[in-house]
């Protein structure tokens, strides 16, 4: 079993989870954000079966590591999804639904078959190294999705505190990963182990803060977020 | 047919962008041991293997 500070920070993170659908079931919101439900519930459904792996077999083991990455791309393409949703808010009132399911359909097909390409020497064990690659890739993709939408909303003076909550925060919490990411590839520090769970922790905070403390019908101007004093 | 097409050609910038951010990052370093992964659940000790038996 992993140290007591990786399981404190797992379980602060499950709480937060839950917190979100709490305070979005609380808030009459669940149906309007269900992708975003969708996403936490999920990832307490894979929390369990991960809990159940790794106190069965270790974290060590074979079983836990194909838990964890089939669960995790799962959970991945679940975080795509509810991009998407925010993409398809954002530019709803455009109609340009159509195109957004259009090219999220074709950008998902793109990266499995990039992660297909580059996972096809793999001799054994391809499902596997596919659920990897692939959700990696579409992490970068999620950062590269996340940053034009916060520039179309700039763009379109998209008003909805919640929605620009919501990818303000996904910005962030991509970003951080991505950070990690690199600190990691630098050198093998151990403190990116506590980091990233540290992060994983950021996302239902903040997507539970903002639940919370906003009404659906709060407004925040988003250009007055990026004005520089003069 | 050309908002669609230009659709694509936006799906293909961003996926040469991630996938060009994504080798940036990891310093040209294909199949990086380093991973990133939802949530705070603890990561398993190494990634699985890729291209070995």
């Amino acid at each position: 079993m992993p140290g007591p500070l990786v399981l404190a920070i797992w379980y602060v993170g499950i709480v937060l989870e839950i917190a979100f659908v709490v305070c979005s079931i609380a808030r009459k919101s669940f149906f309007r954000y269900i992708f975003l439900n969708a996403y936490f519930l999920l990832g307490l459904g894979s929390d369990a079966g991960r809990y159940f792996f790794l106190s069965k077999f270790g974290q060590g083991s074979d079983e836990y590591r194909y838990a964890y990455f089939y669960t995790d791309a799962l959970l991945t393409l679940a975080l795509y999804l509810a991009l998407i949703s925010l993409y398809s808010c954002v530019f709803g009132e455009l109609r340009f639904n159509r195109y957004v399911r259009f090219g999220a359909v074709i950008l998902l097909l793109g990266t499995a078959l990039f992660s297909y390409a580059v996972v096809v020497q793999s001799e054994q064990r391809l499902a596997t190294a596919f659920a990897y690659e692939l959700s990696q890739n579409l992490y970068f993709v999620g950062l590269v999705l996340t940053y034009i939408l916060w520039g179309a909303m700039l763009k379109l003076r998209e008003t909805r505190t919640r929605v620009v909550q919501f990818v303000l925060s996904l910005g962030l919490y991509f970003s951080a990963y991505a950070a990690c990411y690199a600190l990691g590839n630098l050198s093998n520090y151990p403190v990116v182990q506590y980091l990233s769970g540290g992060i994983g922790c950021l996302l239902p905070l903040a997507w539970t803060v903002t639940m919370w403390r906003h009404a659906e019908e709060s407004r925040l101007e988003p250009a007055r977020l990026l004005a520089v004093a003069r | 047919m050309s908002r669609k097409l230009a659709a694509l050609a936006l799906v293909l910038a961003i996926l040469v962008c991630s996938m060009g951010l994504k080798t940036a990052i990891s310093h040209g370093n294909a199949g990086s041991p380093v991973m990133i992964a939802n949530g705070p659940a603890p990561a398993p000790i190494a990634p699985p293997p890729q291209g070995k038996k």
